[in-house]
Parts: structure tokens; sequence; C-alpha cells
């Protein structure tokens, strides 16, 4: 039944489909995917033109080795979604070599449909948004020319199938928005190894020199209530302990007490929308509680991590108090971490430390100390520094003497270790753009930081920014935009509101994209369920929910449907000699089925003749109406009124 | 095996459905409370990619891969409802099986008609396990099917079940109902036989025997008319037409009669007999020659020409069968 050749068109769209889809995924598909699919659809095209035969067993069989062995050596894996996509893509590409039969072609779109999975398991952007609808259309349109039947035009095939992808989007928002999520996976493919930039697990100084140059958003946060202040807008990523002399290292991180954190001051309740990023850090204002979440644990060097890295954005609603004290005992493993320097590098720093630390009264002075010789030591900020060698602190605070946050803060850490103070490095962001259409804060790439922390007896551990005090307006140039919040930008955009504002339009977009659409998970539906429930049986509300939509859209489809086979409705001219023959059966005998009008009038003269008199003009005026020449509307509005004329006073 | 339990099913269903429809009549609309509908194989295994999907997306917690799977679930489901309705209030208008011979394809003519404002497409009608026609009806057309079917037996015969089915608008999901219809198809022997036409009759005497002419005379040939010829062989036809004198001639066998004789055909039993009377019928009516027909119980008189050939196979057709 399914060994018939479809029409071209649908094996032309399906092909287009299969590229287009192949296209998208190219980030992780492997370099001689695309061009072998490109051949393949090629050789295809120029086979069915010269109605060639297709190539015999032996050479599929070999093909599909070839290919496997290809992926192999690509990947040394045909797991994970790269190394599967790429299988995938591959097979379609020798399924086009011998594809001939409807079955062949209906593979072949279900290999499209499942790359473009794979494309929306691993990119979510808007952007993306209309290329993956595209490959649905074409791929849906493929399919309607596959039931069988005389051949469709591409452009009937393309819009049938759009009807119909229509008809199916109130199912699709239905079942998006009722259909229980799971609160976390149950099975994981194994990642593919692949680092999606943004803060690292580790710093170089050097590192964030690349972040900078990046624009894309990092995290977008929603205030609840009011907006911290400018100089409290820390955004807390990776800690790093291990120094090696050149490189800052994560240290294996511990659960927290839950005492760590002693809250005062104001709160900012606050929902953050994170970026997809390799390490599983919940970027969040400093200092957060942690969120009620599972999977999130929070260390005792307050930090947030996940057990699985962000391989899509996540939202989380945490609340900041950016004056808790963080006052908890330093253990003594913990100090000795946080003390620790290589005693072979950086012999002029260490002189530094302890000239500092003689003449300073106690801990907090030399921090003081250590911070007033960044701000008088004639630093320049810089995001293109020397390179520096293997006494990489020892360069830059006696010899170059540029950098950027990364330089700085490495620098001072190393300073106070030096000086006997517990201290690590902090990497994240610090500041914001706010967007006053979509009403939150975007933090990009661009703003990461890094500053430190030092821990002081009795008074915990405490933020230090030696970045701040070389170079006070590489903060407070964010500071200026955020203090505004009518949407003055900072120097990125200036010069063109309107920019701005179509700028700051599609953030926001993005930013609703993110949080209610690729965002939307257990938690959120919940909500939905608690918005829409009576008391707290969440399930059962979902459940209702998701029946009764159901049943509505079946109800509406089978309705909308019916026109398809319900009678078409006659014309005017139709119902208007219908209506006269209605009037003709109460007084004569009906017209048979395959009796003509003509035929008719000529029967009932016969019985009837007076009544016939007013009806011959007027069927013989229906018979040019209905199959003579075109005539002017105004025949046909003659006809209209006579016939109506004929029903009230003819038939007596 | 799983074939013949498959069959086996599809039988009772069929015998179930029969008993739940009746009789059907012609003409016939196509009501929604007749028509079954199934997944095809394709539509199997979309389904299961599809749940491959909703796993997936739901183990990722990926929004977008649910949204995909959904969207998908609901094109599929959309076309099973335009599957539906590619049958639904299908008018079948009139229903016509001409006479076949037994062990051969007889044809039956289907008119079929859509008031539907959406075309119908990949109709197809199948009767028994026969070979399958397909149309497509255009909104408001109508579309004559001509679908072969295959008797065993000679004799007037029921036409069997009828499968109307589609698989529009992807393939996924297949609608059909079955007709049973009231139309009897007449099924003549199979024209088997090697044996020589019998001895002719005498032309003369078998012309003044009554004979029925069915008043379409069918000339084998034409030549030009001369004096000797009789009033009665010209071809008056031509004549009219303004065209010349022309007398028909019954080809090769032109004035020869045949008496086919089922009693003079013995050493054979009575099926091959039958067979072979209408061998010998077929070939009279090709050749226009006269002929009549002797059966045991039933006499057809001499005539010739298409009308006379059907009476002869029906009367074969027919023969000891009539208590059927």
């Amino acid at each position: 039944m399914n060994d018939h050749a479809p029409g071209r068109a649908s094996t032309g769209l399906a092909a287009a489909a299969l590229l287009v889809t192949a296209a998208v995924n190219w980030h992780h598909l492997a370099w001689w995917c695309l061009p072998l699919l490109v051949i393949a659809s090629a050789w295809h095209t120029r086979a069915v033109m010269r109605a060639d035969t297709l190539p015999g067993r032996g050479a599929r069989v070999g093909l599909t080795l070839i290919i496997t062995c290809g992926v192999l050596l690509s990947y040394r894996t045909l797991n994970g979604l790269a190394a599967g996509a790429t299988l995938l893509a591959a097979m379609s590409a020798a399924k086009l070599f011998e594809a001939r039969t409807v079955r062949d072609w209906q593979v072949l779109n279900g290999a499209t449909l499942f790359l473009l999975l794979a494309a929306c398991l691993d990119r979510q952007q808007l952007w993306r948004l209309p290329i993956y609808g595209l490959c649905l259309w074409l791929s849906a349109s493929s399919l309607r020319g596959l039931g069988g039947g005389a051949p469709l035009s591409v452009s009937i095939l393309l819009r049938e199938s759009s009807r119909q992808l229509l008809y199916a989007a109130p199912l699709a928002a239905i079942l998006f928005l009722f259909f229980p999520r799971l609160p976390g996976a149950f099975w994981a493919l194994p990642g593919d190894g692949s680092a999606i930039t943004g803060l690292g697990e580790e710093m170089t100084p050097g590192d964030i020199a690349r972040l900078v140059e990046s624009d894309e958003p990092a995290l977008r946060v929603r205030f609840f209530g009011a907006l911290p202040p400018a100089r409290e807008r820390y955004w807390r990523g990776p800690v790093l302990h291990d120094f090696d002399g050149a490189t800052w290292r994560r240290h294996r991180a511990t659960a927290a007490p839950a005492t760590a954190l002693q809250l005062r001051g104001p709160s900012y309740p606050y929902s953050a929308t994170i970026e997809a990023n390799a390490h599983g850090t919940v970027i969040a204002l400093e200092m957060s509680t942690p969120p009620a979440v599972p999977g999130v644990m929070y260390t005792d060097d307050f930090q947030m991590l996940s057990r699985r890295p962000f391989n899509q954005a996540q939202s989380y609603e945490l609340t900041a108090y950016p004056q808790a004290l963080r006052r908890e005992e330093l253990t003594a493993d913990t100090r000795e971490i946080d003390l620790a320097l290589p005693a072979d590098r950086n012999p002029r720093t260490r002189d530094l430390a302890r000239r500092l630390r003689a003449s300073a009264s106690d801990e907090a002075a030399y921090v003081a100390a250590a911070l007033k010789f960044f701000e008088r030591g004639g630093f320049e900020y810089t995001l293109t520094p020397q390179r520096l060698g293997r006494h990489s602190i020892d360069e830059l605070l006696f010899s170059t003497r540029q950098g950027f946050c990364g330089h700085y803060a490495s620098a001072f850490v190393a300073l106070m270790r030096a000086g006997g103070v517990p201290s690590r490095v902090v990497t994240g962001y610090q500041g914001g753009e706010w967007n006053p259409i979509g009403h939150y804060l975007i933090v990009r790439q661009s703003d990461a930081h890094a500053w430190a922390e030092v821990w002081l007896a009795g008074r915990g551990w405490l933020r230090a920014d030696p970045t701040a005090v070389v170079s006070p307006q590489r903060l407070s140039r964010e500071m200026l935009a955020f203090d505004d919040d009518t949407g003055r930008e900072g120097d990125r955009l200036r010069g063109s509101r309107w920019l701005a504002t179509v700028l700051q339009s599609w953030d926001a977009l993005n930013a609703w994209w993110q949080d209610d659409i690729v965002g939307f998970n257990f938690t959120r539906q919940q909500k939905v369920a608690d918005w829409l429930g009576f008391g707290d049986r969440d399930w059962q509300t979902l459940a209702i929910a998701l029946g009764a939509g159901m049943a509505a859209w079946l109800l509406w489809i089978a309705w909308s449907l019916r026109r398809l086979s319900q009678k078409m409705r006659p014309d005017a001219l139709a119902r208007a000699w219908t209506r006269i023959e209605m009037s003709l059966a109460r007084a004569g005998p009906a017209r048979a089925p395959h009796e003509g009008v003509l035929a008719y009038c000529e029967r009932l003269g016969l019985t009837n003749p007076s009544m016939v008199g007013a009806l011959t003009p007027l069927a013989r005026q229906y018979v040019r109406l209905r199959f003579g020449p075109p005539t002017g509307a105004g025949e046909l509005e003659d006809f209209l009124l006579r016939a109506r004329r004929f029903g009230r006073h003819d038939v007596d | 095996m799983l074939a013949a339990l498959r069959l086996r099913a599809v039988e009772r269903i069929a015998r179930w459905a029969r008993k739940r429809q009746g009789e059907d009549g012609v003409p016939l609309t196509l009501r929604a409370r007749r028509l079954y509908i199934l997944p095809t194989r394709a539509g199997y295994t979309a389904g299961a990619l599809l749940f491959v999907m909703l796993i997936a997306g739901l183990n990722y917690t990926n929004s977008l891969a649910l949204l995909l799977t959904f969207i998908l679930a609901g094109f599929v489901l959309v076309g099973m409802h335009e599957c539906q309705r590619s049958l639904q209030g299908l008018e079948l208008l009139s229903a016509q099986a001409p006479d076949c011979y037994a062990g051969l394809d007889g044809t039956l003519e289907l008119r079929f008609a859509s008031a539907a404002r959406a075309p119908r497409r990949a109709l197809t009608v199948r009767a028994g396990s026969g070979p399958v026609a397909t149309f497509d009806l255009a909104p408001g057309a109508q579309a004559s099917v001509q679908v072969s079917h295959r008797c065993a037996l000679r004799g007037r015969h029921r036409l069997g079940r009828l499968e109307l089915a589609t698989t529009a608008p992807f393939g996924l999901f297949r609608c059909w109902t079955w007709l049973h219809l009231p139309v009897e198809v007449m099924v003549y022997p199979r024209p088997l036989g090697t044996r020589p036409l019998p001895p002719a009759a005498d032309g003369r005497t078998a012309r003044v025997a009554p004979s029925v002419s069915s008043g379409e005379e069918e000339w084998a040939s034409l030549r030009a008319y001369q004096p000797s010829d009789s009033p009665r062989s010209i071809a008056w036809k031509t004549v009219a037409r303004g065209g010349p004198f022309m007398v028909g001639q019954y080809a090769g066998s032109a004035g020869r009669d045949y008496r086919l004789s089922f009693s003079g055909l013995e050493l054979l039993d009575t099926e091959a007999r039958l067979s072979q009377l209408c061998a010998w019928a077929d070939e009279c009516a090709r050749v226009g020659a006269r002929c009549a027909l002797d059966l045991p119980e039933v006499q057809v008189p001499w005539g010739h020409g298409a009308h006379h050939r059907t009476r002869l196979l029906r009367a074969l057709a027919l023969y000891r069968k009539a208590a059927q």
C-alpha cells in the first residue's frame, strides 16, 4: 500500500525540510555531515530527473557502515545528542540515495522531526523559533503529500498543512500548560563536553578579557519590590580558592550549615532567569538565601550549585539581603585553603605584604592599607593588558601596573594571603542594565567581574573590590545607568534612542520567551494550577484542566472540520428556483430528479395549463441565467424579484 | 499464521458490521456511524515517535521539545479528523455490474458524487481481495470508478462486500466503510473448449424459422449493391446518410447458421459442456453467425447480434441454477 512513489512536490518538500533542519543543527553536527546531505539531495534530484536506477543493496550497506565509522571516528561514541544527531543526519543522507516509496519518505520525515527535536533540546533562543517553525511547516507539508491519491502541488501542500498546524496550535497550548511536567530528569544523555561561554570554572587573569567581548545576556532579574542600590549589585558566581601562581581554581564544595548567614537589613525578593552555563552555578545577588528547589546545593562559601550544568535557561526565585553577615567561624581546613600561596613565586609581593602588615594595627587596617595601595599605586584599568610571566603578581604590581578586574582581584587576594588574612576570589557579574520595557535588569556577559573576599575575626567574610578603587568609573558608568530607571542607556547605545528602544523591546521579548515559555517547568505549572485551583490538590486541578481543554479542542476541531464534508450552499439563483418549485409542489406534481426545468414546465402544462402561462417565461429566464452566456447583474435581480412575486401570487 | 488470524478477525468484524449496518440501498450517503478508522502501520510508528519525543522533552524538562511534540500530536489528530471527513457525506449515486465470466475479472461501475467544499482525495474501492481502484473527487464533482471483481461460479450472484477506504491526508490513519450493495451480477460459464463449431445448418431453412431479431443488425462488412441482392440486406442507414447503396455481409460465415446443442457434446461433464457452448456462442457473435441453443430444459431460438449473445450466455449461466 505504501510501495508506490509519492509526488515530486512532497519529496522536494521533505528534502528541503531535511536540509534546513540539518542546517539548524550545524553547530553540533560533524563537519562532513552537511556536505554529505547536500550531495545526497543533489544526487537524488538528478537521479529522479533522469529516471536513473537507485543504487543496489551492497552499495547501501557499505554506505551505512562508512557513515557509522565516520560518526565513531568523529565522536568516539554513538551516544549523546551531537553524535546521535550526526548519525541521524548522515543516515538520512544515505536514505536519500535509495528513497523511492512513500514509506521511505515517511521515514525521512520522521528523521527530520527527530533532528528538529535535537535542535530544540540543544538551543532555545527566540530568534531560532521562526526557523524551527519553518522546518516543522516544510516537513508537515511533505507528510501531507504522502497520503496517496493524485500528486498535489507545493502551494496546496503548504497551504493545507499550515491550516492543519493552526488547528493543532490550541491543543499544543493546552497540553503545554496542563500536561503534567516532571520536577527533574530521570535519565541523562552523556554531555558532549562542549563548554558554553560564560564565567569559567577557573580564572587565569586574561580569561575575563574574552568574556568582555560578549554582549550575550547572562541573567535577567525581576525584582518584586524595590531595586537594591547600584553599589550592592554584585552577582555572585563561582568562588575560587586554589592558586598555583597563575590560575585560580575552585575547591571542592561542601554544604553550608543553615546558620551560616545572619540575615539583617533590607531584603530584596527577586526572580532570576539564568542563561545556560556549563558550571551549573546559580548566579545570585549577594547575599541570597538558598532557593526552595531540590537539586541546588548551598555551599559553605555561599555558592549555589546545581547538580547538573544548565543546558538551558533556568529560573529561580530568591531573596537577597545585601547587608547580611557571614559570621561563621573559619574551620582549620578552610583557613589553610584560603591562606595557601605557592612559596616559590612573587617574592616582592610577599615583601610588600610584610611591610604593609607590620605598619597596620590590625587585620582590618591591613585590608584598608592594601586597598589604599591599589588606589594610589598608579594602576591603570585596561581590557588589553600586557602578558604576565612567572611572577605574575609581582609584574602586575611593580612593573606593568595595568590590568582589569581579574588581575586586581587576583593580586589583592595574593597580597591578603601573604599578609595572613584568609581570602578568596569571587567571580560573577557587577551592575546590569535596566530594561524599562520589560521592567527587569539585564546582566550581560560583558558585566563579568571578579572581586575579593577577606575574612576578619569577629566580622566574618567581607567583600573587598580592588577594581573599584583602581578605576571607580568602571563601576560608576553602570551606576549612572542604573540609577536612572527611565530608560537612559549606558554608553553602548548612546546617540540613538530609537535603536535603544528597539533593542530593549527585543530583549524584553526574549526575556518573556525565556521566562514564560522556555522556563515553563514543574514549579510554574504548579502556579498555574494554584491560580486555577480550588485548594491544594494541584494535580487534580491540572488533570481537570487538561481533560476539559482537550475535550473542548476536539469539539472545536470536529465543528470546524465539519464544513469539509458539508454540502455547498446553493447560490441565489438555485435557491430562488427551489422556492418556485416548492410553491408549485402544492398545486401539482414535483419535478423528477432527471427532469430538466423546461421539460418539467411542459409536463405541468399538460395537466395545469393555467399555471404554466406565468411559469414558462420564468423557467426560460432561469435557464438563460444558469446556462446562457454571462449577463449583467440586472437580469439576475429581475429574476429574483419575479421569482418572489411568483411565489406569492401565481399559484392558487 | 499471523496473516490467517488477522484475516479471520477481519472477517468476523466485517460480519458484525454487516449485521449492524444492514443492507445498503443506492443512492447512498455515507454517515459517520458506519465509518471505521484505525492508524496504519506508519501511524503506529508515528505514535511511537511522538511518545519518544514526549519522554525526551519531559526528561530534559525542555519546553521547546514538548511544544514541538504537542503541536505534532495536534497535527496528527487533525489529520485523523480530516481522514474521517474525506469519507463522511460521500454519495454513491449508482452501482452497475455488467455480466462477466466465471473465473475472470468482471467490472463493477460505481458513480460517486461529493457535495463537500473540500476535495476528497485518495479514495480507494476494492471488491473482496481484488485490485484497488483509486480516485479523487473535486468539490461538487462526480466520478465513475471501475472496480474489478471476480466470481468463481456461474449463475446470478449477489455482489460481495465492497470496501471503500482512504488514507488521506497523510497516510497515518485509514478510514474505511463496508458497502453491501443490492447489485446482482450475472456470471457466465467460463468460455473454454477446443471443439470446432458444429456443422452449419442449412441457411435457408434456418431463415424460415422465426427470427428473433433484436432490431439492430450487425454487419461484419459492407460491399457494393448488386441487382440480385435482397432489399432486406441493404444497409439502409448508410443510404439514409447519403452514401451509396451497400449490402451488409456476415463475415466469413455469412448465411451460415449453427445449432449449439448441449446433448451433442457427449463425453464431457455438465460444466465443461456449458463452457464449450459458451465459447461457441462467443465465436458465433464474433463472426456474426446466426445460432440457436438447445439445452435439456431451455431452448433459445435462432438469432444473432449482441442481444442474442447475451440471451444465450444468460441461459447458459442460469442452467439448472434457477433455484439459487
